[in-house]
């Protein structure tokens, strides 16, 4: 598939890149597009050969991240889960080399990553948690009509052969102006990692050690994290965990209303809750009222740290996006940033969000967000984020405070807002996200796809 | 979570009660007299104790291995030290004098011991410290690989803290404890040192209004 323009010669990136970047997949580098298209395909191998034979006429089809910085969608992506590696036949010895959360799947660790009470995987929806989700496929354009275009061609290697069978179908992006679906702009802050042919944009921070995010090189440690082996099936691979959010959108307009009597008042908390205003604009560069043309300019919007407020005043700790990348932050643990970080493609499905959507049945609208966590390390870290970042305040010197935005919340939970001169306790925040699905996927390298197609019985 | 333990005390039934005082009767049956004794002597203040036992305490986990009490876990394992590494090793601790300022970095650690055992061919160390450790080990990798590697090469099998199998050597290594006390499971090193700021903070304040 031709989906690298030419680039002229002033748009060549300055570094050169030293990962094999046309053996990895597009998604691992490629930003979603703006505005985006896509569809996320969960399929179920029913017989290892005519697995095989579906990864060999689909591979052809998924873009690599060669020249990602100049590539034009649409592109195909796809991940393979434990189960999905049994079902198509890989040797015993090459399963047991992957890491046990893997194997053992997202809904089976529910305990290490705090899914419960809500969250619990016996509330997901079909076919998250169930051992026959083998399959990922995901589309992304910046177009309908390409989207549709892309799709097409991910089917036509299913038809004809009952071999593979789709579980479900869910289209996202098309939302208006690229917001979520609790109103903000995001996806703005991603890590930036050696050797990627690119430097960092502003405030995106020292690029990190390929070997976080791509498996077969050396890691922030100095060496390699284990890799699935053989190292043909390992190497330029990552892993990738999948989490469907469902927004509460009347729990949150609600909260909003219930602890800010002005729109303008409503706003600030909104932008206090995850430290950028719905525009994208931080907080730190913008304090007190929104800057949308910050905001909009992927020169500016990540450009900052916390040097200066090293008491939350501007940006609260317990925040979303402190929590997430606490850059500079002092941590009450002995802890390294750079090893925490994630790759999030995030996809945005349902209805737009509605600020005048107040009841509980506007909960209970399908809308929210598909999360893809991408990393060499992704089951780690994302039980890392879900334990130490997300559901508990320990690490900022918070107590039990746990994310505004994506924790699962206990009754009579709070938020706390630092200020002059007393800082205020928000009482009765509620989960505004609930899980209601999660997997995780190894993403295996072009030349790894063929060798899964090219195995025997 | 901290208000479900304090308030959850609903005593058990009287028959759960008298089941436990009958198995330690026949626990101390053939104990030697003094302890005979203090059994029957003590049964009034054992009732009691064994019928303020939260219905909803029970056993927690700290991950793969180890105790918890509320955030709290505990770590203890023996482990066998090298030829020499016990000089080496008290050497070490001696020159620190007892100042741990990376144990102080990690954030964590409540306290720990070591303790060397059996003519300085075993080590015993344990360590009450915050949350589940697999978490942070790869944060000790990146952070404090020397530190790491300085204490544990003392002791056989070290793998070096870059080993892919390190979580596995400490789990291997670790024994549960079966019984452990915690006087405040809910408090962290970080709450502690925060509650401390907070106190000398309001005595401050209290000092000026009065």
């Amino acid at each position: 598939m031709s989906s690298v323009k030419e680039s002229a010669e002033n748009n060549h990136p300055t570094p050169a890149p030293t990962v094999d970047l046309d053996e990895i997949q597009a998604t691992v580098l490629r930003p979603r597009p703006a505005p985006y298209f896509g569809t996320h395909v969960i399929l179920r191998v029913n017989d290892a050969q005519a697995g095989r034979e579906f990864l060999r006429r689909l591979t052809p089809h998924i873009d690599s991240a060669a020249a990602w910085w100049s590539a034009v969608t649409p592109w195909l992506a796809v991940g393979i889960s434990y189960a999905g590696l049994e079902a198509l036949g890989v040797p015993q010895e090459s399963l047991q080399s992957f890491p046990v959360a893997f194997r053992e799947g997202m809904a089976a660790r529910a305990r290490q990553l705090g899914d419960v009470g809500v969250n619990d995987p016996k509330n997901w929806d079909q076919p998250y948690g169930k051992s026959d989700v083998h399959i990922g496929v995901s589309a992304f354009s910046d177009s309908e009509e390409d989207r549709r275009r892309i799709l097409g061609i991910a089917r036509e290697q299913i038809e004809g052969f009952s071999g593979v069978s789709v579980l479900a179908m869910q289209d996202f992006g098309a939302q208006p102006g690229d917001l979520n679906s609790l109103g903000y702009k995001d996806g703005i802050d991603q890590p930036a990692f050696e050797g990627s042919g690119v430097d960092p944009l502003p405030g995106q921070g020292r690029p990190i050690k390929a070997g976080e995010f791509i498996l077969g090189y050396p890691g922030e440690s100095g060496v390699q994290l284990p890799m699935p082996q053989p190292g043909i099936l390992g190497r330029n691979g990552t892993f990738v965990g999948l989490r469907k959010y469902q927004s509460r959108v009347g729990a949150f307009n609600r909260f909003l209303r219930a602890n800010g009597s002005t729109e303008e008042e409503r706003e600030l908390l909104a932008a206090k809750l995850v430290g950028r205003w719905r525009s994208g604009a931080p907080l730190t560069l913008a304090p007190e009222v929104d800057n949308p043309a910050v905001g909009a300019d992927p020169q500016r919007n990540n450009d900052f740290d916390y040097a200066n407020d090293a008491r939350g005043r501007q940006v609260p700790f317990g925040c979303h996006i402190r929590r997430m990348n606490p850059r500079d932050t002092k941590l009450t643990r002995l802890t390294d940033v750079n090893i925490h970080r994630i790759i999030r493609r995030g996809t945005t499905y349902g209805p737009p969000y509605d600020p005048s959507a107040l009841s509980e049945a506007d909960d209970e609208v399908p809308r929210g967000a598909i999360f893809l966590f991408i990393s060499a390390r992704a089951m780690a870290t994302i039980e890392f984020l879900q334990q130490e970042w997300i559901n508990d305040g320990n690490f900022i010197g918070a107590g039990n405070e746990r994310d505004p935005i994506v924790g699962l919340q206990e009754e009579g939970a709070t938020f706390i807002i630092p200020k002059e001169p007393v800082r205020r306790r928000i009482h009765n925040i509620e989960t505004f996200n609930v899980l209601r699905g999660g997997e995780y996927f190894f993403m295996p390298s072009l030349s790894a796809l063929k060798w899964l197609a090219d195995l025997h019985d | 979570m901290a208000t479900q333990t304090q308030t959850a005390t609903e005593p058990k039934s009287d028959e759960v009660v008298e089941q436990k005082i009958q198995k330690l009767k026949e626990l101390y049956a053939d104990a030697p007299e003094v302890g005979k004794a203090a059994l029957e002597n003590g049964l009034a203040n054992i009732r009691q104790e064994l019928a303020a036992i939260s219905a909803t305490a029970g056993r927690q986990t700290a991950g793969r291995v180890g105790a918890r009490q509320g955030k709290v876990s505990e770590l203890t394992a023996i482990l066998k030290i090298t030829k020499d590494g016990a000089k080496r090793l008290r050497g070490l601790l001696e020159i620190l004098e007892g100042n741990f300022k990376g144990a102080d970095v990690v954030g964590t650690l409540h306290d720990m011991r070591f303790v060397f055992l059996d003519n300085d061919t075993r080590l015993l160390f344990a360590t009450a410290y915050d949350g589940e450790w697999d978490a942070y080990i790869d944060d000790f990798v990146t952070k404090i690989p020397t530190s790491m590697d300085m204490v544990f090469c003392n002791l056989e099998g070290w793998p070096g803290i870059h080993d892919a199998n390190i979580k596995d050597w400490l789990v291997e290594h670790q024994i549960t404890a079966d019984a452990w006390y915690v006087a405040n499971p809910n408090l962290t090193v970080a709450e502690t040192r925060r509650l401390e700021r907070v106190d000398k903070a309001l005595g401050e304040f209290l000092d000026k209004i009065a």
